[in-house]
């Protein structure tokens, strides 16, 4: 058993803080909040340029073959600067189905993918579905070479931006199709989530596509789709873990500095537990996600859904603790926009949330 | 970064699995299979076996009959010992004392002692807690008096486990009244229990075991030989003690057969003419747990390879300790919960080697609640959970 991580990583990971602490800081992320804007295309540049927009990415698309612990790294450090760039929903989730499933046609899609050029937003859930991925209302039928899709699809990550959808709908079985974000009957409802990061709902009515925009066989996708979420899980739950070390780095100063009753509120000793619980969590949560970027690619779906749901479960579970102490631990401070640590509590909130909530993956791994 | 064993470590899985499987009587196994309490005589007995293969004392440095092993390695023994129904040796002696000895006492003590510990002849108490010293250990009164080549003691220890078999206790003295730090007066100190003055009484706990015991000083004339270190140093000896417990002290091993059994009983159980385990209430408990155990198992094992290279070992411990007994606490409780009407019937010594009461309900069912009530001990002993609490908030806030 190693629980390094790689020289190359540890490199990759500090051009990305060094990066970041030079253009983004949390008054830069509350102007674009402020802004309505999701995504900053010189912000997006710079990341693309460290290349982690290519690290996932096979090396026949000019990315670097990275395994989900590069993932999971890259994750953390957005989650810790509140980074509300579609990088999960576009690298991490469109780009494995495009390579998997997109062949020749797609090829120069996710080399522009990997150089940040061009993004991708995946859409599985629907309205009255809750967390079930596969749970299809959406319908695309045979016309002529081509087909017809209608159909909604809710709360899809990182679609306020991007150029083109993946879709699932059923082609008498699940199927994915590319949707281009112009294409006629298509209608985007645009919409920033509760900590900034965008999204939209996506209605298709009667909307046509060329043969071609089927991804791989009608009726194939099923597996697929599992992958992608649990993929996408996985790095939400890093992006958590790098969040929750910002809310423990912010809790910990403001017990130690905090003063009432002529003491450091920290010197309370109801407070300095609750504070020891929250680190003891942290320390599950952090195994629990370094297990599930190593699981995540594992062939063996069944270990890697076990990983996966085990991981999401808890570190679902540890950040609402998280959100609901450390603001109970500040006091008036933890209400307020201004201070940093609502809007961790917020993106917390929507890791927790996407990808499947706690309910729905503490239920599946009862089942694996 | 890789999760999974390597193959030498799997190889030495295998060993172990070999060896366990081999040497372990069938009646040892039974008792502890089936969760009832060892006797003196089979305890000893196991431990005599692994101290003649060698294991009795694998974290000892090898010069002193140590086996090397990694941490992982320690913590594969463990779990396979569990799995296999091989009773953990008492922590008392070779986790506790041995290593205390080993790095503060002299030579004639090391040559006295350390092979009956090793062997497991010497039958090792620990004389720390007092009826007024539970967390506030410092403030202990117990008083060992010099009086030419003896020290001389008086007081009273309490929650001495499994005393009632000792032959020697180790204990926290205090050898200078006017220190001036409570800390600062307390000697370590080993006893015969065979001098007179000496005497044991049985605590019942709710449970209806008899595990713990007062143990009585009234003149005790001990030689002054068997002060361990210097005089009035003993504070310090006991705190390396306790931190020295990491390894071992989440009780995975130990979890991870509780799972097992609590899945057992809740597959046999029914519920509305389903499998308990088929329902979705229970269900969703089990996996919180199983999942909570699947983090502490991955988390005491980072911890311990990251402790290896030079982490603080201070809140390791105590962080492990905290969850580790939240976690195994749970297990016992859904247990009890999973056993329905049969955890009421009250049967102690269920399972023990020799009873042969006609059982009411299973014996899985019998143990539950005597276990649930049993195990609530383990946030209290070895330092409260509070007590840990308070070690971490101290290195990570500084208060």
């Amino acid at each position: 058993m190693n629980f390094d991580y790689s020289e190359e990583q540890k490199m990759l990971v500090q051009s990305l803080e060094r990066t970041l602490a030079k253009t983004y800081d949390f008054e830069t992320y509350r102007a674009q909040i402020a802004d309505k804007t999701s995504h900053d295309p010189a912000l997006w540049a710079s990341l693309a340029e460290l290349g982690i927009m290519a690290m996932p990415l096979p090396e026949s698309a000019g990315g670097f073959d990275g395994d989900h612990t590069d993932i999971a790294l890259i994750s953390a450090e957005l989650g810790r600067r509140l980074v509300p760039e579609p990088y999960v929903s576009n690298v991490v989730v469109a780009a494995y189905i495009l390579g998997e499933l997109g062949g020749d046609a797609f090829a120069d899609d996710l080399a522009a993918i990997g150089m940040g050029e061009k993004r991708f937003a995946a859409g599985f859930y629907e309205p009255g579905e809750r967390h079930n991925p596969l749970a299809l209302n959406t319908k695309a039928e045979k016309s002529g070479d081509g087909w017809t899709l209608n159909g909604h699809k809710a709360v899809v990550l990182g679609a306020d931006t991007a150029g083109a959808f993946i879709v699932s709908a059923d082609a008498g079985g699940t199927s994915l199709f590319v949707v281009p974000a112009d294409t006629d009957g298509v209608t985007v409802r645009q919409y920033q989530l509760l900590d900034g990061r965008g999204a939209a709902d996506i209605v298709l009515n009667n909307v046509s596509l060329p043969a071609d925009a089927l991804l791989g066989e009608a009726g194939g996708a099923e597996e697929v789709i599992l992958e992608a979420v649990d993929r996408g899980a996985a790095a939400l739950v890093a992006d958590s873990v790098g969040a929750i070390e910002e809310v423990i780095e912010l809790t910990k100063d403001y017990l130690r500095t905090r003063t009432q009753f002529g003491r450091p509120i920290g010197s309370f000793q109801v407070l300095a537990h609750r504070m020891v619980d929250l680190l003891v969590e942290y320390e599950q949560a952090k195994s629990m996600s370094m297990e599930a970027s190593v699981e995540a690619t594992n062939e063996n779906g069944d270990a890697r859904k076990k990983a996966v749901s085990a991981a999401k479960a808890k570190v679902g579970a540890v950040s609402r603790k998280f959100g609901q102490e450390s603001i109970q631990l500040h006091g008036g401070i933890g209400m307020t926009d201004e201070y940093a640590l609502g809007s961790y509590v917020k993106r917390l909130l929507v890791n927790e949330t996407l990808f499947g909530d706690t309910d729905y993956h503490l239920e599946r791994y009862g089942r694996l | 970064m890789e999760l999974s064993l390597t193959e030498a470590q799997v190889a030495f899985r295998d060993e172990v699995v070999a060896f366990l499987s081999d040497s372990l009587p069938e009646d040892i196994k039974d008792t502890q299979k089936q969760g009832g309490h060892l006797s003196k005589e089979q305890m000893q007995r196991w431990h005599k076996i692994l101290g003649d293969k060698g294991w009795s004392t694998p974290l000892w440095p090898e010069e002193h009959g140590g086996t090397g092993w990694s941490p992982v390695e320690y913590a594969i023994f463990d779990e396979e010992c569990y799995r296999i129904g091989a009773p953990r040796v008492l922590p008392f002696s070779v986790s506790m004392l041995g290593p205390v000895l080993i790095n503060f006492g002299n030579d004639e003590q090391r040559e006295r002692f350390l092979p009956g510990i090793r062997s497991g002849e010497d039958w090792w108490a620990q004389g720390f807690s007092e009826p007024g010293s539970g967390s506030d250990l410092a403030s202990l009164k117990t008083t060992a008096v010099r009086d030419g080549d003896h020290y001389i003691i008086n007081g009273q220890k309490t929650w001495t486990t499994l005393g009632q078999h000792g032959d020697w206790i180790f204990c926290l003295v205090r050898t200078d009244a006017d220190a001036a730090k409570p800390q600062t007066g307390i000697s370590f100190i080993l006893v015969d229990m065979n001098t007179p003055g000496v005497e044991v009484r049985p605590i019942i706990t709710l449970d209806g075991s008899h595990e713990v015991n007062e143990v009585w000083f009234t003149d005790v004339k001990v030689p002054a030989e068997n002060l361990v270190g210097q005089e009035n140093m003993g504070w310090t000896y006991a705190k390396f003690l306790l931190q020295n417990e990491r390894i071992g002290i989440a009780g995975v091993g130990q979890s991870k057969e509780q799972l097992v059994g609590l899945k057992r009983l809740a597959a046999a159980e029914k519920k509305n003419g389903q499998p308990l385990i088929e329902d979705p209430g229970f269900k969703a408990k089990l996996s919180e747990v199983e999942i909570e155990l699947r983090a502490l198992d991955l988390t005491n094992k980072r911890m311990l390879v990251e402790t290896e290279r030079g982490m603080d070992p201070g809140p390791v411990s105590s962080m492990l300790k905290i969850r580790g007994s939240e976690v195994a606490q749970r297990l016992y409780e859904l247990k009890m919960e999973a056993s329905g009407l049969y955890a009421l019937p009250f049967q102690p010594e269920a399972g023990d080697a020799g009873w042969n009461d006609e059982l009411v309900g299973t014996l899985a069912q019998a143990k539950s609640a005597p276990h649930y009530l049993n195990t609530r001990k383990i946030s209290i002993y070895g330092g409260s959970n509070e007590i840990q609490r308070g070690i971490i908030s101290k290195m990570m806030l500084g208060f």
